[in-house]
């Protein structure tokens, strides 16, 4: 039974059949996607709450198509004046800008009528009384452990709550509603030496509450975290081996996962340009996506097109063996829509070399440098060149010697993708990205010491 | 003229109107929500419209169309912030989101405002911004025609440009606010926001450049030189790019051009300042107040009132008029920047700084125009006094971590300095330090005191808003460049 929800998926569904049925009525095809949801979010911090929020939230976007032109326009509103409304502004978008061929609505034998929807809503207590002692059992378990460590300070606790419901219709008849639950509990940790202060933070996110990391976890890989950084100083300038940990090297696979989307390679704004049959990434590498994983956090039925994902491999011993497209993407390149108009599904990077657990990772990288968190920089999506400031460890012979900041790391993405040595076994998952540690052969480190 | 009972006549007839509320109603539900001894409440009501247009490929072929409305209620008792919002304004929704405020501050039921707040307090006009219709329909065709011109400027600069995307949004905000001590005060914010981006290729290299222009305007704020001179400093960045050598590594003298290249001090000092970080003790600059952060010489400033910037408002959204706040001056920590909640809570006053997303978003201290003043020194001169360091003039944004103080940011438009003279453009360098250490580094203050064109935005714990940023060129003596070359 929900506790965030105010409006129904069948009401949802009929907003979204009688804006379609306006635009057919003013002589136009349409999409519209229609959403709802409900949000209540409790932060604590020393035994107060801080923050306690609820709220709901709402939205139409109709798209028109007519005469080979396009208009979207989009509301908070559901009464019929407002739908007619944005339907009336959609078409005279449409009546301004130039048509373009490729810009049309998928053809209806693409679109998902049925198949498979993979479950995205668990039923779970989600109330703001629930949040709260939630947020407080972690902020009593981060007091436990800062009583006993005098480096420690307890930063907040976070417990979060969202449920939502999507609609999709189009004027071919396709009309499918999902709903979708996602559970989140952070918690933060500060630590103090000598240099001054510096906080970590440890989060947990599912779509069922009984999946999620317990308070106790939270709070001590978060105090872990923090403790870890005690004592951290700078490397001076070389050229090393780099060990990605799993949730930094998840955002490696992520730019990877970017520069394949069409919406990089039309534009040509990918450092990965005509990639398909080409080896982009070292030859023991594998990167298969799925749509349907029950409860996954980067799962659908379907995308914001009607269009169905599959089960395949993007990348094949390094291989590129498939891009993800909209319709629109797929038409600038040739190419039929893969059902991605909303980004990559749920990733998963393997590797069919010899590697290990999290010693094993390190055993392997020997002397070297470990990245923990990126700091902030980037990545040129037109060149590849990648810049990163960085925390992490100095491991030699596989034994971490001191945490390690201000210090900079810079390659570029094709280099790194091919001078992966390893992926390790301890794999997790950061939002829709599963993948082990990354160890990549050499890179550029800045520093002062 | 905008603001004062101008704004309240606007905000009636967008925002209250189509709610069917008066402010009889306002003043009910402010006083529902200010009961169980609420040290501070209030109510804000915004209707959004945003247009965009966007060019692809030689031509327009995409536009769209927004609007959003709501309303967000918070209730503070101490530090205990409860907050619900809702996008259905009419005066049952505004009671049930009201009491959603009530239940999570879990004060019980007392009542201590049964007749409602009397709203008898307004804001002042200002000149700083007119309330236009940004959005206007009537505009669109005189939009693709600019969109389309820029294409051709592009595209006619340099042969290696291969490709150029270029969008143009528009934004026309307008808000009502109710302040439990009885102000009622409303702002009508139109802002429009033009972007390029090109890709050049030239033997097998690929680079990019952008560039925008953002006003507090309609199309007339879009003159044709300004448009020029964003294409051609958009290809230029890309042209570049394509002959870039890769950066250097290591700790270096680096001189920061005019302009953008001030979000250093957004980010190095502007975030550490704000009061929130400061009651909660987690800035980097907590109890430093008084004392020299800085080289003599060294003053940063944040001004929400200056005429042109998009950081500047007319009103914050808590009904403050902003103020200039001196934040460092002469080398010396002088000021911190505050919205109502942290001023009521550290025995402050609020600076006008009190800055939300949206109505879905709480307010918090926030910057508005910041930068560093004009120094001394001639430009010409800081680059020559370089031996060997970079000379960076286009930044693609930065973050901070205000608990250590420690920066970065990355290069898209940098070169190489050697003897004084620029050698070669480098390739994208994530720059990185502490921002009382990169203060007390600064030994050049320039006299060319710019600020961005109008694209600054600032993200903080999800809430993305509209900034200025700005300094005068000058010199930091110690910095550590990441780069690629050994």
């Amino acid at each position: 039974m929900t506790e965030l929800l105010t409006q129904s998926e069948t009401n949802l569904r009929d907003v979204a059949t009688l804006a379609v049925d306006l635009a057919a009525r003013r002589g136009a095809s349409a999409r519209a996607s229609v959403h709802h949801e409900g949000f209540a979010k409790i932060a604590v911090r020393d035994g107060e709450v801080e923050t306690a929020e609820r709220s709901g939230g709402q939205g139409l976007t109709i798209t028109i198509f007519r005469d080979g032109r396009q208009g979207a326009a989009s509301t908070a509103g559901f009464e019929r004046a407002t739908i007619e409304r944005v339907v009336d502004e959609a078409i005279l978008i449409a009546g301004h800008v130039q048509p373009d061929p490729d810009a049309t609505m998928a053809p209806a034998d693409w679109l998902a009528f049925s198949g498979p929807a993979p479950e995205l809503y668990a039923d779970s207590p989600r109330s703001p009384d629930v949040l709260l002692n939630a947020a407080q059992a972690m902020d009593r378990a981060a007091s436990e452990i800062v009583r006993s460590d005098s480096q420690l300070r307890a930063g907040e606790s976070v417990a979060v709550a969202t449920e939502g419901l999507w609609a999709l219709a189009t004027s071919d008849g396709f009309c499918r509603s999902v709903q979708r639950s996602n559970d989140a509990r952070w918690s933060v940790m500060l630590a103090q030496d000598q240099g001054g202060s510096t906080s970590a933070f440890c989060q947990s996110q599912e779509r069922r509450v009984d999946a999620l990391l317990s308070p106790a976890v939270l709070a001590g890989c978060a105090a872990d975290r923090a403790r870890q950084m005690i004592g951290a100083r700078t490397i001076g300038s070389r050229r090393c081996p780099v060990l990605f940990d799993p949730r930094t090297a998840a955002t490696l696979v992520g730019e990877l996962a970017g520069a394949l989307t069409g919406h990089a390679q039309y534009r040509r704004m990918s450092f990965l340009p005509d990639p398909v049959g080409r080896s982009v990434a070292a030859s023991h590498l594998d990167l298969s996506e799925d749509p349907f994983e029950p409860l996954g956090l980067a799962s659908g039925g379907f995308d914001s097109e009607g269009i169905a994902g599959s089960q395949r491999a993007i990348l094949r011993q390094g291989m590129v063996e498939g891009l993800f497209l909209s319709t629109f993407s797929g038409r600038k390149m040739g190419m039929p829509s893969t059902g991605n108009a909303d980004g990559f599904y749920n990733l998963r990077l393997t590797s069919s070399t010899a590697s290990g657990d999290w010693q094993a990772m390190l055993a392997m990288l020997g002397t070297g440098l470990v990245v923990t968190e990126f700091q902030g920089g980037k990545t040129d999506p037109a060149s590849g060149n990648w810049t990163q400031a960085i925390k992490g460890l100095w491991v030699e012979d596989g034994q971490v010697v001191h945490a390690v900041t201000d210090v900079t790391l810079a390659s570029n993405m094709l280099a790194m993708l091919t001078g992966i040595r390893a992926v390790g076994s301890d794999v997790e998952r950061q939002g829709p990205i599963r993948t082990g540690s990354i160890l990549i052969d050499d890179m550029q480190v800045g520093g002062t010491a | 003229m905008n603001g004062g009972d101008l704004a309240m006549e606007i905000a009636r007839d967008r925002v209250l109107g189509p709610a069917g509320l008066d402010e009889a109603a306002i003043a009910r539900a402010l006083g529902q929500l200010a009961g169980g001894g609420a040290d501070l409440a209030d109510l804000f009501f915004e209707t959004t419209n945003l247009r965009s247009w966007r060019l692809e490929g030689g031509r327009v072929t995409n536009g769209s169309f927004a609007m959003r409305q709501g309303v967000g209620a918070r209730a503070a008792h101490g530090g205990h912030v409860s907050f619900a919002h809702s996008a259905d304004m009419r005066e049952g929704a505004l009671q049930d989101t009201v009491g959603a405020v009530r239940a999570l501050a879990g004060r019980g039921d007392t009542m201590r405002h049964p007749q409602g707040i009397a709203l008898n307090r307004n804001a002042g006009r200002h000149d700083l911004y007119p309330p236009i219709d940004a959005v206007a329909l009537k505009d669109a065709t005189a939009w693709i025609a600019l969109l389309e011109r820029i294409d051709q400027l592009a595209r006619a600069h340099d042969p290696r440009i291969v490709r150029i995307d270029a969008n143009v949004r528009a934004q026309d905000t307008t808000i009502l606010v109710a302040e439990a001590d009885g102000l009622l005060a409303g702002d009508v914010r139109p802002m429009t926001i033009l972007a390029v981006m090109v890709v050049a290729e030239a033997n097998g290299r690929r680079a990019r450049g952008q560039a925008g222009i953002g006003r507090r305007a309609g199309l007339d704020g879009f003159d044709a030189a300004s448009v020029e001179a964003m294409v051609a400093n958009a290809a230029r960045m890309a042209l570049h790019n394509l002959d870039a050598i890769p950066a250097p590594v290591g700790e270096m003298p680096v001189v920061l051009g005019p302009g953008y290249p001030g979000v250093l001090f957004h980010e190095a000092v502007g975030h550490g300042l704000e009061g929130d970080h400061h009651r909660k003790h987690l800035s980097a600059f907590d109890g430093k107040v008084g004392e020299r952060i800085a080289a003599p010489g060294v003053t940063v400033i944040d001004d929400g009132g200056i005429a042109g910037q998009l950081g500047s408002l007319g009103i914050d959204d808590e009904g403050t008029a902003p103020d200039r706040t001196v934040l460092v001056e002469d080398g010396v920590l002088t000021g911190l920047m505050q919205d109502r909640l942290n001023a009521g809570l550290m025995n402050a006053r609020s600076t006008g700084n009190g800055r939300r997303q949206s109505y879905a978003h709480l307010p918090m201290p926030r910057m508005t125009n910041t930068f560093l003043a004009n120094g001394e020194a001639d430009p010409a001169d800081i680059i020559a006094s370089i031996d060997r360091g970079i000379y960076a003039t286009e930044f693609d944004g930065g973050q901070v971590d205000i608990v250590t103080g420690r920066f970065n940011f990355t290069t898209i438009e940098a070169w190489l300095v050697e003897k004084g003279k620029l050698v070669a453009p480098v390739t994208g360098a994530t720059l990185i330090g502490v921002g009382h250490e990169a203060l007390r580094h600064i030994s050049m203050v320039g006299n060319d005191l710019a600020f961005d064109n109008g694209i600054a935005t600032c993200g903080k714990q999800g809430q993305t808003l509209n900034v200025s940023v700005g300094q005068p060129t000058l010199r930091i003596d110690r910095m550590m460049v990441g780069g690629q070359a050994s």
